[in-house]
């Protein structure tokens, strides 16, 4: 078969379909359903930025003083510098398991994130 | 089709006439449906595709850039909604003894020979792989030229010419067997 027999073939209207009578009125009933619809309320970023960063200084604060504490111990000599409400904020939170509780969470805000990513890219 | 008019009813749109929008859907419906169909090859689930195609296009209409035509811009939308879609749930593959169908019995009295050609050559599009189909459904099927191909599927020109090229060899090979189970011969 020649390309010009090829071509002619490939664009001739064999098998066109035609739209259902109620298609139009379809679509403009969601497009009037779509605008009626409030637009989704955006993330305020700009009032979370400050609070985020304030959230991972606090994080990066309290892993220093995981750190330290834990090189030093908390009954140590060393830890006997830090101030005594800050100690017993950590035996608290020792005791309550926290180190579990923050890797915890970390881990499911994890699981979230990639969960999102994959259905985004299949959606 | 009419760019200008298209142009006029998306600025109508934009400025806040919802009503304005229903003759794009008139001008646009049947090639958004016939293309979801070819995608898809379900008459109801491509109205259903269409629909959403349309509703994307009204919802990111601001987004439409001048540089491009309105056509390609909605097909562009249009294809990259009906390969997700169909990514979600596939359309049943199509073989190639199953776009063979018989021959018009009357064609026998020397009527409809040609047509079946075509309708055979045309169904066997359905058979090749999606990259090669695609390509020649908007290259042929929705008469587009390879610049409007390129950016409806987002690719370089270059990649459709040679998705067509090959597309058409992969036809070519496949119409001897496909014509002799629909009951016709090869010409040229």
């Amino acid at each position: 078969m020649r390309d010009e027999d090829l071509a002619r073939a490939l664009k001739a209207d064999v098998d066109e379909i035609l739209p259902s009578s109620g298609f139009v009125a379809s679509v403009m009933e969601a497009v009037r359903l779509e605008a009626a619809t409030p637009p989704p309320i955006p993330f305020p970023w700009t009032r979370a930025v400050p609070g985020l960063a304030a959230a991972v200084l606090a994080l990066v604060a309290a892993f220093v003083v995981v750190v330290q504490l834990a090189r030093t111990g908390v009954h140590s000599s060393a830890a006997v510098a830090w101030p005594p409400e800050l100690v017993r904020a950590w035996e608290i939170a020792n005791d309550a398991g926290l180190g579990w509780i923050v890797a915890a969470s970390l881990l499911a805000f994890v699981c979230v994130r990639v969960a999102m990513r994959v259905a985004g890219a299949r959606g | 089709m009419s760019a200008a008019e298209d142009q006029a009813d998306v600025e109508r749109v934009l400025a806040g006439d919802i009503a304005a929008f229903e003759a794009i859907v008139r001008r646009w419906q049947r090639p958004l449906i016939n293309l979801a169909y070819r995608f898809c090859r379900d008459r109801g689930r491509a109205e259903d595709m269409a629909q959403e195609a349309f509703l994307r296009a009204y919802r990111s209409l601001a987004t439409w850039r001048r540089d491009a035509a309105f056509s390609t811009w909605l097909f562009a939308i249009a294809a990259n909604l009906y390969r997700s879609e169909l990514r979600r749930i596939p359309a049943a593959t199509v073989s190639l003894e199953a776009v063979a169908e018989p021959q018009d019995t009357r064609a026998i009295d020397g009527g409809l020979e040609d047509e079946d050609r075509d309708r055979a050559v045309r169904r066997a599009v359905y058979a090749l792989p999606p990259k090669y189909r695609e390509a020649l459904v908007f290259f042929y099927f929705h008469d587009m030229d390879l610049a409007a191909t390129a950016q409806s599927l987002g690719l370089r020109e270059g990649t459709v010419k040679a998705r067509l090229f090959r597309g058409r060899e992969m036809l070519r090979g496949k119409l001897p067997r496909l014509l002799s189970a629909s009951g016709l011969e090869v010409s040229g």
